[in-house]
């Protein structure tokens, strides 16, 4: 009676189907394990963190009060470099958002000369290794004198041929009939791609919005290369030198690890059905 | 002429939209790949202007033994990391494919580990591989013993990977999967018909007709394995003794700790260029055109 229930409750048809879901769903659980570890470690003080079960033991807030108060002291300003990690990380996906919109109109709809040739100039960038690029990235900072600077985590990334060839080809597959309506209305270019692309596109913008934000914010090579500047560290790079240093505290270290991973988890959540769907846009 | 107007100024403003990304990868794109090259071919130390040496990076570089150490780490992290990736990813996108209620539930939970921290989770898995971390807890009260997964290279290699594979299964399991769903269903009733085992079935219709999905499975853990940074640098540090140092982190050492960015460059010039040609060799063995009837 349960089984059937179950079964019903799973939508399978055969019991091997039946196994293989319950399997799939006890792995999906374990998958998230490390977080659960992670949040409740950060909960805990950090003798007992190893010592107690994984939902056990005595709960407080007291390794984020460390982290934002105690943690300066020993100059590792976590408060200023969340400040940074979100100023830098909102600035680039708004500017890359932006530009990856109008740009892929252009791409999309717009007949301008040498048009394929600009969407080949974006093929070959996708294909060329990005490793490459660190250090002489870093050369170029240091000629524009913004070592140790916002303007040095910021600039690199403020356009993405990725952003702009994603956008085109969903921009791509619209109706010509909303854009020409548009135009009968003489809406301006702001218009047509702010008003009418932007919406009938969400997924993809979402996708190319999360892919942005995490890249940036998880970011750790490149600003580990420009910034040496305690105070004006992103999250990411503050949290390893934090722990590299302090690692015996390790419920400080998991409250860190948790501030860093929380907007990445609670932006995927909101996104949830635009990413699955942008998921299966890219994998086209 | 209204409209003909319209339409010129139209493609104006197109062509000024695409100037503006151009320009944009003139100054960062562009400009740091000729440096790149200049680099390579001269002796700098970050000051003063750089002075041809000609081919003495190459010559420095190839008989650097910790860069070949690179190299053999990443052909080491690769027949580790790869197994356990594609077979769990194979696995994830035909358990996927039985799931009736709960898809998008089940996806979720395997993305959220690919949309997660690099650098929290790093942390994370460090804590729960240590000595008294959860995982060897549950070990020891089980067989008794605890497993040294920082101290003998090959498991300090192989927690890296499943550090890794936990990230990507999930992603690699999608695309896996969203070739399956290609696959017309009336195959099967044919195979059926024909009293087709199932390995058969596996060999013959399903991995030939997710070809594509597959070598892109497999370009992206090639590519993984060349560029894996964080998880090394902040797991294990490189060590024990340099075995799980990765090309990336001998460049940055090599750059920024010994003061040398034109050997580094020129490292980055031969990681980046045989990571490419293993690609393309890869494309061209494995990558067949396969078109149903």
């Amino acid at each position: 009676m349960i089984t059937t229930s179950l079964r019903k409750l799973a939508g399978a048809k055969s019991a091997g189907s039946w196994l293989i879901s319950l399997a799939m769903y006890g792995l999906a659980l374990s998958w998230l394990y490390p977080f659960a570890w992670m949040v409740m470690a950060s909960l805990k003080p950090t003798p007992d963190i190893y010592t107690t079960s994984l939902f056990g033991g005595q709960l407080s807030l007291g390794n984020y009060n460390f982290l934002f108060s105690s943690a300066t002291k020993l100059n590792r300003p976590f408060l200023g470099a969340l400040g940074i990690s979100f100023g830098v990380t909102i600035a680039v996906t708004i500017s890359v958002l932006v530009t990856s919109a109008f740009i892929a109109y252009a791409l999309a709809r717009i007949a301008f000369p040498l048009r394929e040739r600009f969407r080949d100039f974006l093929l070959l960038q996708m294909v060329v290794p990005t490793m490459m690029f660190t250090l002489p990235m870093f050369v170029l900072i240091k000629q524009l004198g913004l070592i140790n600077s916002y303007g040095a985590l910021i600039f690199p990334s403020m356009m993405s041929g990725w952003g702009i060839y994603m956008m085109s080809q969903s921009f791509k597959g619209m109706p010509q009939d909303y854009i020409d309506a548009a135009k009968l209305d003489r809406a301006r270019l702001w218009h047509i791609v702010l008003s009418i692309m932007v919406p009938l596109n969400k997924s993809i913008i979402a996708i190319v919005a999360l892919f942005t934000f995490t890249g940036t914010w998880d970011n750790f090579l490149w600003p580990l290369i420009v910034i040496s500047d305690v105070d004006k560290m992103p999250l990411s790079v503050l949290l390893a030198t934090f722990s590299k240093h302090y690692g015996v505290y390790v419920g400080p270290v998991m409250a860190g690890a948790v501030l860093q991973t929380l907007p990445l988890v609670l932006l995927f959540i909101f996104f949830r059905r635009h990413f699955l769907q942008g998921m299966s846009l890219t994998l086209k | 002429m209204r409209a003909f107007i319209g339409e010129i100024a139209e493609s104006h403003i197109g062509a000024l939209l695409a100037l503006s990304y151009l320009l944009f990868s003139a100054i960062f794109w562009a400009y740091p790949f000729i440096w790149l090259i200049i680099l390579s071919f001269s002796d700098w130390r970050f000051f003063d202007a750089p002075i041809f040496s000609g081919l003495h990076n190459l010559v420095v570089v190839l008989r650097d033994p910790e860069f070949w150490g690179g190299l053999w780490n990443v052909v080491r992290f690769f027949s580790i990391y790869f197994p356990i990736a594609f077979v769990g990813s194979l696995g994830f996108a035909f358990g996927l494919k039985h799931v009736g209620r709960g898809k998008a539930f089940i996806a979720l939970c395997f993305l959220l580990a690919n949309i997660s921290s690099g650098v929290a989770f790093s942390l994370v898995f460090t804590k729960l591989f240590s000595s008294t971390g959860p995982f060897n807890n549950m070990v020891f009260s089980w067989f008794g013993f605890r497993i040294p997964w920082m101290s003998n290279p090959n498991l300090a290699m192989l927690a890296i990977a499943l550090v890794v594979a936990w990230k990507f299964i999930g992603y690699y399991g999608l695309i896996l999967y969203s070739g399956l769903q290609t696959i017309p269903k009336e195959l099967y009733d044919a195979a059926l018909l024909d009293n087709t085992p199932p390995l058969k079935r596996l060999v013959r219709i399903t991995l030939p007709l997710i070809n594509a999905q597959l070598i892109m499975v497999l370009v992206f853990t090639i590519l993984v394995s060349f560029g894996i940074f964080t998880e090394p640098y902040l797991i294990t540090g490189g060590g024990p003794l340099g075995r799980t140092n990765t090309p990336l982190m001998i460049i940055y050492e090599t750059a920024f700790r010994r003061l040398q960015p034109s050997h580094a460059a020129m490292m980055s010039v031969i990681v980046a260029a045989v990571s490419y040609l293993l690609i393309r060799i890869t494309r061209t063995l494995l990558e067949k055109d396969v078109k149903l009837a």
